[in-house]
């Protein structure tokens, strides 16, 4: 009695939570594309694109999917042998005591009789395979030393809960012809783990046993091209898929910032634990925002993590999507004026006309916005250096100590291409190069680091190599750009 | 045999793959080895305008892999080249910035001394293989084909750190473009950047930049650009036809491409069909 009535419950709850993250895909939206897009509209999109899938030459591609990448893993096997091994322990073992086990009742009786006589051998053997997959994913997370690998209390949560069932099914099976009253109590370890795990598996990573495949062979047979309406479906399916395994962490080309600038964000695999609560949650902190904003945007776009992810998720296009969304709003995101712009400026057809200079022109006044001098043409500048303390430090380096030999021959604004570029140039830079390295001589702070100029420096080092007085002037503009990022993140806090 | 360790930077393997066929074509022709690691990661370059320290230890992480494996380093992209040699500099000229780094790598158990050398393709042929060598190997060479070579601002200059070749009169280029039969061409803006740091940050004058340096090119009578670079080269392939009013249209070849060519190399090793622009004409240059 009890325990059916704990099963039904357990059913009831997992049926309901199968049904309420289904329909996420479909309510939720995710970035900029397919905003207004209604939940029939969505549905419709699904099916129809499914139907158009398996009348064409496609459903072969998902019949190789399905079996290579889905059941046996392959692009796991092939990047790291210990993970795949760990993998398939686990799914394998407790797949095997699913069926035979689990839902004895149904499957195993039917086709043998006394099953558990014939199967135990099997069982104790997959129960082994389960308990030895977990322990290489204990070793993994917690004794191997992977650099910048998270482990949360979800990775816990399974990890735990899968070493509950199985260390308590041994246990049963110990106890059974020793102790009754033991073997009770286990057996509702046993049974309550079981039934918690199936209750809790929508909302767990567990989800993932559906959404994975899922993933898998939707990538399979979409592109670029395919129906916006459904592209944004499988990026918040996506999100269900991923189970934090850290590989897009791993091959991520800048992770490594993460241990200068100590922003989880930085870490797609940790973009992705944010994302999952971002998108039922719009509305979060000023803090939060920036700090998903520098993660999003601190990436080269070199598609690594979206070659590795071995869930199959277009992290690339996920990326692409979410960061117009996250630089849209709030606060300004310094990163923009930087070569990190240059894929958003590549993909220029992909942003609205209208969005996309908007965060550009947010980012350029925060950061040159509160110098005022540059736009008060009419002030006048006393010739005592205004700023003595600014001037003697500044937080510049030795080298940039050089800009005091400065004897403003002009040679760097003369040789700047930028500069060349425009008829008048100050209507567009503020200032020219030298007077830049002037303002730093005369210890204006405002000056020295508030105009435009710095910002549309191309960083190509003629003016540098033209100095006949060697001062480090393109060196000299990376540190004043440096200092104004930390001013304007000061004042913004 | 000669063996380095090769960096390709983030965007070669994605955006600019004919760099990486051509050139490890071209240099398994040449009998140099070269060792992959996959645990390269970006430069640095992009985060220097912002976070100096951060640039650094990116940076300072690829050097120490480097040096983990006893290999110099042979670095594709000018950027990445320049990043790489302006962060060594850095170090060397400040121990306390060196063991800041440091102390942040030991963590993957990583440390970085300063003995390796970090050296471009373009140096890597002209210097280390030679011209009399590559010249050796050059079965098909070109006839009447004008070439405007693009040099690539970070790894001309600043000249002292990167110490790649006369930052007011460069050789090197033209030398190994005269090699492939070849003539490279005076051009008035050879020097000067390509306009790609800045597309995204201000497109109008980033591609303002990009078709002076077109229209120039032409001007003086190139047929084909020629870079060693993957920004230059997307900045001249892709950028180039989001161009409005592409008037003054010049396609880019990448180097190695070039001398793939000059060296009988097949189409399909050296990605011809994966720039923008069809490059394919220049084969009715060959002899």
């Amino acid at each position: 009695m009890f325990y059916n009535v704990v099963l039904y419950v357990a059913l009831a709850v997992f049926g309901i939570g199968l049904l309420y993250k289904i329909s996420g895909w479909f309510r939720l939206s995710i970035g900029i594309d397919a905003q207004n897009m209604t939940m029939p509209t969505r549905i419709r999109a699904v099916v129809k694109g499914m139907l158009a899938v398996i009348f064409s030459r496609k459903l072969l591609t998902l019949i190789r999917v399905f079996f290579m990448d889905v059941l046996l893993q392959i692009q796991i096997l092939k990047k790291d042998k210990l993970r795949w091994f760990m993998h398939m322990l686990i799914y394998a073992g407790f797949m095997f005591l699913l069926f035979t086990h689990a839902l004895d009742k149904i499957i195993t009786t039917s086709l043998f009789d006394k099953y558990y006589l014939k199967l135990n051998p099997f069982l104790l053997f997959a129960g082994f395979m389960v308990l030895s997959g977990i322990a290489i994913a204990i070793y993994r997370r917690f004794i191997l030393k992977v650099p910048r690998l998270k482990t949360n209390a979800m990775d816990l949560y399974v990890i735990i809960m899968l070493a509950i069932i199985i260390l308590s099914g041994f246990a049963l099976e110990l106890t059974k012809l020793a102790s009754y009253n033991q073997y009770q109590t286990i057996w509702y370890v046993h049974v309550l783990t079981c039934l918690l795990g199936l209750a809790y598996l929508p909302f767990s990573k567990m989800f993932h046993m559906f959404t994975t495949p899922a993933s898998l062979l939707a990538n399979a047979v979409m592109d670029k091209n395919s129906c916006p309406a459904n592209i944004m479906t499988r990026q918040l399916m996506e999100l269900d898929s991923c189970t934090h395994c850290g590989t897009c962490s791993l091959h991520c080309s800048v992770a490594v910032a993460f241990d200068s600038l100590g922003n989880e964000n930085i870490l797609p695999s940790e973009r992705m634990v944010f994302l999952k609560d971002y998108i039922i949650r719009k509305d979060i902190s000023a803090r939060g925002l920036a700090a998903i904003q520098q993660g999003i945007y601190l990436c080269t776009n070199c598609d690594r993590c979206t070659v590795e992810c071995p869930a199959g998720i277009n992290l690339r296009d996920l990326w692409f999507n979410v960061r117009e969304e996250v630089i849209q709003r709030g606060h300004a995101v310094s990163l923009m004026l930087t070569p990190f712009s240059y894929y958003r400026g590549l993909n220029l057809s992909e942003v609205d006309p209208e969005q996309y200079d908007h965060p550009l022109n947010k980012a350029q006044k925060a950061l040159t916005g509160h110098f005022e001098l540059p736009d008060k043409t009419e002030a006048v500048i006393p010739l005592t250096p205004a700023n003595r303390e600014f001037k003697e430090s500044a937080g510049l380096s030795l080298s940039a100590s050089t800009y005091a030999f400065c004897f403003t021959c002009e040679n760097c604004s003369t040789v700047c291409p930028v500069a060349g570029n425009y008829e008048n140039p100050q209507e567009h830079l503020d200032l020219l190069p030298h007077q830049i390295i002037r303002s730093l001589g005369f210890g204006l702070k405002d000056l020295a680091m508030g105009s435009r100029m710095l910002w549309y420096c191309l960083t190509c080092y003629q003016c540098q190599e033209h100095c006949p007085q060697g001062i480090k002037v393109t060196d000299i503009f990376y540190e004043l750009k440096n200092l104004a990022v930390k001013e304007a993140s000061l004042s913004s806090e | 045999m000669m063996k380095f360790a090769l960096f390709l930077g983030c965007n070669i393997p994605v955006r600019v793959q004919q760099y990486e066929l051509s050139a490890r074509a071209v240099l398994d022709n040449l009998g140099v080895e070269v060792v992959d690691n996959s645990e390269f990661k970006c430069c640095g370059y992009p985060i220097r305008n912002t976070d100096h320290k951060t640039f650094v230890l990116m940076a300072a992480r690829n050097l120490a892999l480097a040096e983990q494996q006893g290999l110099d380093m042979m670095v594709l992209c000018m950027c990445c080249f320049g990043s790489l040699k302006k962060a060594a500099d850095l170090m060397k000229h400040n121990p306390d910035l060196q063991e800041e780094v440091n102390a942040i790598l030991a963590r993957e158990d990583l440390k970085y001394t300063g003995t390796v050398a970090i050296k471009h393709f373009l140096s890597v042929l002209y210097h280390d293989i030679g011209i009399n060598a590559i010249k050796e190997k050059v079965a098909k060479p070109f006839k009447g084909l004008k070439i405007a070579t693009h040099y690539g601002c970070h790894a001309l200059r600043p000249s002292d750190v990167t110490e790649f070749d006369n930052p007011v009169a460069p050789v090197l280029f033209d030398a190994l473009v005269s090699v492939t039969g070849a003539q490279s061409i005076d051009w008035p803006l050879k020097l000067e950047c390509c306009g790609a740091p800045i597309l995204g940050v201000n497109d109008r004058l980033s591609l303002d930049l990009t078709e002076k340096k077109l229209a120039d090119g032409r001007a003086a009578g190139a047929d084909y650009l020629c870079v060693s670079c993957p920004y230059c080269q997307m900045q001249f392939d892709r950028a180039q036809q989001m161009m409005k009013s592409p008037n003054s249209c010049l396609s880019s070849i990448v180097f190695s491409q070039l001398l793939g060519l000059a060296f009988g190399i097949q189409d399909n090793a050296l990605g011809m069909n994966m720039n923008m622009f069809d490059i394919n004409s220049i084969k009715s240059f060959l002899e």
